[in-house]
């Protein structure tokens, strides 16, 4: 075979296990992005950018690709929760238009107003907590937290537990404000 | 028995299995009781903080979206080496070094490129704006008449052959510690060509609620054709050493240095001018801003090139190169920099995981 045949069926094996790996991880990866954006629609859009990322640069077969697919996700959606404030108003839109539409207009306001909240005290924390309390909510095991942060898995206890005492105290403290 | 940790005890929560001593030290220690009491209110707390409806998601419809926006910028014909993780750093030398490529390969996808550029302009861009317009299908239709074919080549004679004649650059004084082991890549002229379509990009607007923006009426079947290349390059670095035994996600080393060279790309158009199909595209719902106002802010249209820069990396510089104005990216920490210009109709790019200043003295002294 020559050099051009042979890049063309690596290219074509390449496919399909890039479509497997999209396939197994596409609703894990939104979920995650949703988790911190609470907007489904953002949440496909960092996980679509986030799977042409990875197309672009590495290999679907290679052994890290959910990790590297978790934690680019969290990041991602995470560095979009800092940098854009004004989301919150189309948030608010969103969620009366698609999730709690059985609450009550006062209760909504109230769920809303918590959301908010929320992910305000989340864009304050530092990018690891942050992303340990985001992963973990999303489903993910402590062996997969741990993999997709390149940590141990016995760390995961301590540093979910330091997240979430940051997290409260956060939240505690927007509510004052 | 010490008393528990706050990560045992975190754990313990998540994990009724814990191991048999810590539960039974659990049992009969009161400050570990009340510790865990605390733990476990803050961790059921931040739980239902979090909590969001579920995303539901067609899977197959975003795979079709992923996969088109991959294939609207044409593959490498190369992989470039797998990144761990971990190496931060090393992923924005690679920026560097797809800046580079994207002068080559991406430039198709922006369809601001005029006749005949003469200086380049750093346009930063996200990956969501290199997406909206590979959204360009939704407007019209997009089809290669020649097709990007980059080829690894293992000469620079079989790079001249594939480029129609382009000889790769030749680097006079390459810095120490560059591996001098070159693969190179060349890639034959290809042609795109965009037909808009009025109901198409009636249909697109009306999806997102809004009505078509204003435009002339030859628009419709308007075509727009963009020639980029052909193009030649040399990447300096151990890329294949990883080739044979091993595994296959085995790591490739990253490449330490590109240096390219592309004929600039051309735009033409019919039925209307390529600036008013350029409005017309610009003004379409699902451009970002941003995008739309760095590209309208490049100085001279009919001579500038647009170079997409992803949003992190793009502090940039004017230098000049070769008697030339080219801009040059990245910094002198040696972590990723490069420089590109255009000279006689032809865009240079130099880039790797070099000292900037390194970087501009290959530039000089390409041959």
């Amino acid at each position: 075979m020559n050099l051009g045949a042979r890049r063309m069926s690596n290219a074509k094996a390449d496919d399909e296990a890039f479509e497997a790996l999209f396939r197994t991880e596409y609703a894990r990866v939104v979920g995650i992005a949703n988790r911190v954006l609470a907007d489904s629609h953002e949440a496909e859009d960092v996980a679509q950018e986030v799977f042409i990322d990875f197309h672009r640069l590495h290999s679907a077969s290679a052994d890290y690709a959910p990790a590297w697919l978790h934690r680019a996700a969290a990041h991602a959606s995470l560095n979009k929760l800092r940098g854009a404030r004004r989301r919150y108003r189309r948030e608010v839109a969103q969620a009366t238009e698609e999730g709690d539409r059985t609450l009550d207009p006062q209760k909504q306001v109230e769920v809303d107003e918590e959301r908010r909240r929320v992910r305000e005290g989340l864009a304050r924390l530092a990018p690891r907590p942050a992303a340990v309390l985001v992963l973990r909510a999303s489903g993910l095991s402590y062996a997969e937290v741990a993999g997709a942060l390149g940590v141990g898995i016995g760390q995961i206890g301590t540093m979910l537990r330091r997240a979430e005492a940051a997290l409260r105290k956060e939240v505690t403290r927007g509510t004052s404000d | 028995m010490a008393h528990l940790t706050e990560g045992t005890l975190r754990r313990m929560v998540d994990d009724p299995d814990s191991l048999r001593e810590d539960v039974a030290h659990l049992e009969g220690c009161a400050d570990c009781q009340t510790l865990f009491k605390s733990i476990s209110d803050d961790a059921r707390s931040v739980a239902s903080m979090l909590a969001v409806p579920e995303a539901r998601v067609d899977v197959t419809r975003a795979y079709e979206r992923v996969r088109s926006a991959s294939a609207a910028g044409p593959r490498l014909g190369f992989r470039l080496p797998a990144l761990m993780p971990r190496s931060r750093p090393m992923i924005l030398a690679l920026a560097a070094t797809f800046v580079a490529i994207a002068v080559l390969a991406v430039v198709a996808q922006d369809f601001k490129t005029n006749l005949q550029p003469t200086t380049v302009t750093p346009v930063p861009v996200t990956v969501a704006d290199m997406q909206a317009l590979s959204q360009l299908s939704n407007y019209g239709t997009v089809t290669w008449t020649k097709q990007p074919n980059l080829q690894v080549v293992s000469s620079a004679a079989d790079a001249a052959s594939v480029a129609g004649g382009m000889q790769p650059p030749v680097v006079t004084n390459l810095p120490k510690g560059v591996s001098t082991n070159i693969t190179y890549a060349a890639m034959p002229q290809a042609v795109a060509v965009f037909t808009f379509s009025s109901d198409k990009a009636a249909a697109a607007a009306a999806q997102q609620g809004k009505t078509l923006p204003k435009m002339p009426a030859s628009m419709d079947g308007a075509q727009l054709t963009v020639t980029v290349g052909p193009a030649v390059g040399e990447i300096f670095g151990d890329l294949q050493k990883s080739s044979g035994t091993g595994s296959g996600t085995s790591q490739l080393s990253l490449p330490q240095l590109i240096v390219g060279k592309s004929a600039a790309p051309t735009a033409t158009s019919t039925q209307v001018t390529v600036q008013q199909m350029e409005d017309v595209i610009l003004a379409q719902p699902g451009i970002s801003p941003e995008l739309k106002a760095a590209i309208k802010a490049i100085g001279n249209p009919g001579t500038a090139l647009p170079i997409p820069i992803p949003v992190p990396y793009a502090t940039s510089t004017t230098v000049t190169v070769q008697g030339v104005q080219g801009v040059a990216l990245g910094d002198n920490t040696g972590v990723g920099s490069g420089v590109i210009w255009v000279k006689n109709g032809v865009v240079y790019a130099v880039a790797g995981s070099i000292k900037q200043s390194d970087a501009i003295d290959i530039a000089n002294n390409l041959k």
